[in-house]
């Protein structure tokens, strides 16, 4: 079976010259759940653009066996759902029904099949009542739901989320960890809050000035102190039976 | 964001809520293109024009008081414009108004007439907007054959205009925060053109956000929405007394009021 996301030597560089990535090699199954984890700026934003084929740089990078350029993207973007870090940016459409029924109407599908698929959509994530609202007047919450939403109407087999959790108060922050524990989906969630990586990942990929630090056990990675705070980070405060694993299974670059 | 929404009435629910939104959008536009099309001299007719937005806001339940205070938003341009007719019109003319009868300049006509067909077809234009989602009025100009680009267009400023001035309020209340003392008019248009500076750079990160969230949503030049219109005897029977109100105005109640 073919991996979900497979990056070899990936190097982007920003207009300016900056190296945004450099020699990224990421593997990721179908079904994992994984983390990317690293200080602001540190590259995790535009290796999601990279996946779903935004960015253009050096190296290959196949999302279901299929290489990113531009004669595969229509499909590539059918598997993988890229949500943005403002909801606003995801929330174009006047009202709600009609932005989670934008991705199925180009994807050609029929009528009917779209409303089915908007309506199931919306009950998923709670904001079936909502449907004919307009996205301004949603909450925080309601709006990262309503995000998800316009992604998960196209039935990716990928979902990326970049910050899902940014500006959201703790209540809407657990809605959203319960929603994502929710889904079958492969799925790639950005972030620098350890607590919102620890509670929905199993695998973490940290981050740092464009290259890939530490790749592993999401549980494992987030409790090794050092490695959280040499790079900006820190260590969860969520604690379980986790917390007494052994850190020499961590792997990193560095050693 | 808590900004006065034009249409926040408009997700309430009345009868006149429920009329297709084809049907109310073509009512007002002829019923504005009437009342600018009545002589420059006519006042008192226009009271009688007044009745029907009065009454679609009533049946609407929307404030009056609200669609007062959204004419008086926009009322400072017309008024200067409806304000100079005195000065450069001032042949006197006879003018009735009930039992009183007496000379006035033209230009007080000229400035009244303005005035009056600012407030009715304002008003209209409220009763519009307030009873109709705005998602509903883009459906009915694209059935009405309006060009896409310009609903695609239209859609995004309704869509980020409250973005926008969000935004724009953020940095107004952090410049009033670090602004303690008066900077003199020179400082102060260096600072108000860094602002609006700014509010540029962050829109236009914002239309390459959308323009990515968008393309990773199969987007590919071609404008596609469900449409949830329909058409119904209710809509034709508002279609009716729209224009024997509008007619019998017109051409009955006219020869009469001036």
């Amino acid at each position: 079976m073919p991996k979900a996301i497979e990056i070899e030597n990936f190097s982007y560089h920003y207009p300016d010259g900056t190296c945004a990535l450099s020699e990224i090699n990421l593997s990721i199954e179908h079904g994992q759940r994984v983390a990317l984890i690293g200080p602001n700026g540190a590259g995790k934003s535009t290796l999601l653009l990279a996946m779903a084929g935004f960015v253009k740089g050096e190296g290959k990078i196949l999302i279901d066996d299929l290489t990113v350029e531009k004669k595969n993207l229509k499909r590539i973007r059918r598997t993988i759902g890229s949500c943005l870090e403002n909801p606003d940016d995801q929330l174009f459409m006047p009202t709600l029904f009609d932005d989670v029924a934008f991705g199925p109407l180009n994807m050609g599908l029929e009528t009917d099949e779209v409303k089915t698929r908007v309506n199931n959509v919306l009950q998923t994530v709670g904001l079936a009542e909502m449907a004919d609202k307009a996205p301004h007047h949603l909450s925080a919450g309601q709006k990262r739901a309503a995000a998800i939403a316009t992604i998960l109407s196209m039935s990716p087999q990928i979902i990326t989320l970049d910050e899902p959790d940014s500006s959201l108060d703790p209540a809407n922050r657990n809605n959203l960890i319960k929603l994502l524990a929710g889904l079958s989906q492969t799925l790639i969630v950005a972030t620098c809050n350890m607590n919102f990586a620890f509670a929905t990942a199993d695998r973490a990929v940290l981050v740092n000035n464009g290259h890939i630090i530490a790749d592993g056990n999401a549980k494992r990675i987030m409790l090794d102190s050092d490695l959280m705070i040499k790079h900006g980070l820190e260590v969860p405060s969520i604690t379980d039976n986790w917390i007494r694993l052994p850190r020499k299974s961590i792997s990193t670059k560095s050693e | 964001m808590h900004h006065a929404h034009i249409d926040k009435f408009a997700y309430q629910d009345s009868p006149v809520h429920r009329l297709d939104s084809r049907v109310k959008f073509l009512v007002v536009l002829i019923f504005t293109a009437v009342v600018l099309s009545l002589p420059r001299t006519s006042v008192s007719i226009l009271v009688c024009y007044a009745v029907g937005p009065f009454t679609i806001l009533v049946l609407g339940r929307i404030p009056l008081k609200f669609a007062f205070k959204q004419i008086l938003l926009v009322s400072p341009f017309i008024l200067v414009l409806a304000l100079s007719c005195p000065f450069y019109d001032r042949n006197p003319v006879s003018a009735a108004f009930g039992p009183f009868i007496g000379q006035v300049w033209a230009g007080w006509l000229r400035c009244f007439n303005i005035v009056g067909k600012f407030v009715v077809t304002m008003l209209a234009l409220i009763a519009l907007v307030s009873t109709t989602r705005f998602a509903d009025l883009l459906t009915a100009l694209r059935k009405l054959a309006v060009p896409k680009l310009l609903i695609i267009q239209l859609g995004f400023l309704y869509r980020y205009i409250f973005v926008l001035i969000d935004r724009a309020e953020h940095i107004l209340r952090a410049r009033a925060g670090r602004k303690l003392r008066s900077l003199g008019f020179k400082a102060e248009l260096k600072t108000a053109s860094s602002m609006l500076g700014s509010l540029f750079i962050r829109s236009l990160a914002t239309a390459e956000h959308i323009n990515i969230a968008m393309q990773a949503r199969g987007f590919d030049g071609n404008w596609r929405c469900l449409s949830k219109l329909q058409f119904r005897r209710y809509d034709l029977l508002f279609v009716l007394v729209s224009a024997v109100f509008m007619l019998v105005l017109y051409f009955c109640v006219g020869h009469f009021l001036q």
